[in-house]
């Protein structure tokens, strides 16, 4: 995965630090280590930007509505048990 | 750390509803209910890959919540206690059923098996905008490639990456340390790369 002039552990080390290093999580030392790698590593900067898409697309996810016969359901049920009991402290 | 410390109260937009409701207004229990109904519901779908799964956990969430709301100690915000409620109920019903086997990921597994030389153009998906990626097939394929993930590395992708919680919240969430989060968070990240890469070149 790296070119001759990398020491591979140290290309190793900077992979494991990919996901710290998008959200912002790295000391200052490390960020700077990690970005002169990126640098010199075609490898570790094709996995940056993909992983930073894969994030993105995450994020992007839409959700579904709620089934209407299920939140008809849910409705009714909390009403029921709402009549039955209201919110009480766990016994220990 | 001495059990009888106070910890600070944690004010947010929900403390109002929670402290009305806990205040006997059960009737606004409904409104908390409406607050979250469609994002519970679609965390259970993601963890459970199932919609009675889904519905199921949603039903036993507020039904938890509903009881135990007295010894919320706003020591939290309510969506982060909510969410750990509803974290416990969707891994308890996924030790019943089919899913993705258990077993952990390697870092070593997602290494680039590429030599640089031989690498090229930097991969157009990562260039390209995302309104350009996203559509229902790509959305449907993501989302089966996290369900097939591991549940203790699903569980971390999808409150930190989709849920967007924080990393020290969901720490707090899934009672485990930042650390271990953030391993999982960076395995479970790179295996969802590898699904999107292999669609991308493959289609697959």
């Amino acid at each position: 995965m790296v070119s001759d002039e990398h020491d591979p552990k140290h290309c190793v080390a900077m992979f494991e630090k990919l996901s710290e290093y998008i959200d912002g999580e790295l000391d200052e030392l490390t960020r700077r280590q990690l970005e002169t790698h990126i640098d010199g590593c075609v490898s570790c900067k094709y996995c940056l930007a993909t992983l930073k898409k894969t994030i993105k697309l995450c994020k992007q996810l839409a959700d579904d509505p709620v089934p209407e016969a299920f939140h008809l359901k849910l409705k009714e049920m909390l009403l029921q048990n709402m009549s039955d009991s209201g919110p009480r402290a766990q016994k220990r | 750390m001495t059990s009888n410390r106070k910890r600070k109260k944690i004010e947010d937009s929900d403390t109002e509803l929670v402290e009305a409701i806990n205040a006997g207004r059960h009737d606004l229990f409904q409104e908390l209910v409406k607050r979250y109904e469609n994002k519970l519901y679609n965390f259970g779908s993601r963890m459970c890959g199932d919609t009675r799964d889904a519905e199921d956990m949603v039903q036993e969430t507020f039904l938890n919540v509903f009881k135990y709301l007295k010894d919320f100690r706003y020591e939290t915000k309510f969506k982060n206690w909510l969410y750990r409620i509803a974290t416990s109920i969707c891994i308890k019903k996924r030790r019943k059923s089919k899913f993705a086997p258990e077993r952990e990921l390697s870092l070593e597994e997602f290494l680039p098996k590429e030599d640089a030389s031989t690498l090229g153009e930097m991969p157009y998906w990562a260039q390209l905008p995302l309104e350009k990626l996203l559509n229902e097939e790509l959305s449907k394929m993501l989302q089966e490639a996290i369900t097939s993930l591991p549940k203790k590395y699903r569980v971390v992708v999808i409150l930190r990456d989709v849920e967007r919680f924080s990393t020290a919240e969901t720490a707090q969430i899934l009672n485990i340390g930042e650390s271990n989060v953030k391993v999982r968070l960076h395995r479970a990240r790179l295996y969802l790369r590898d699904r999107l890469k292999g669609y991308f070149e493959h289609g697959v």
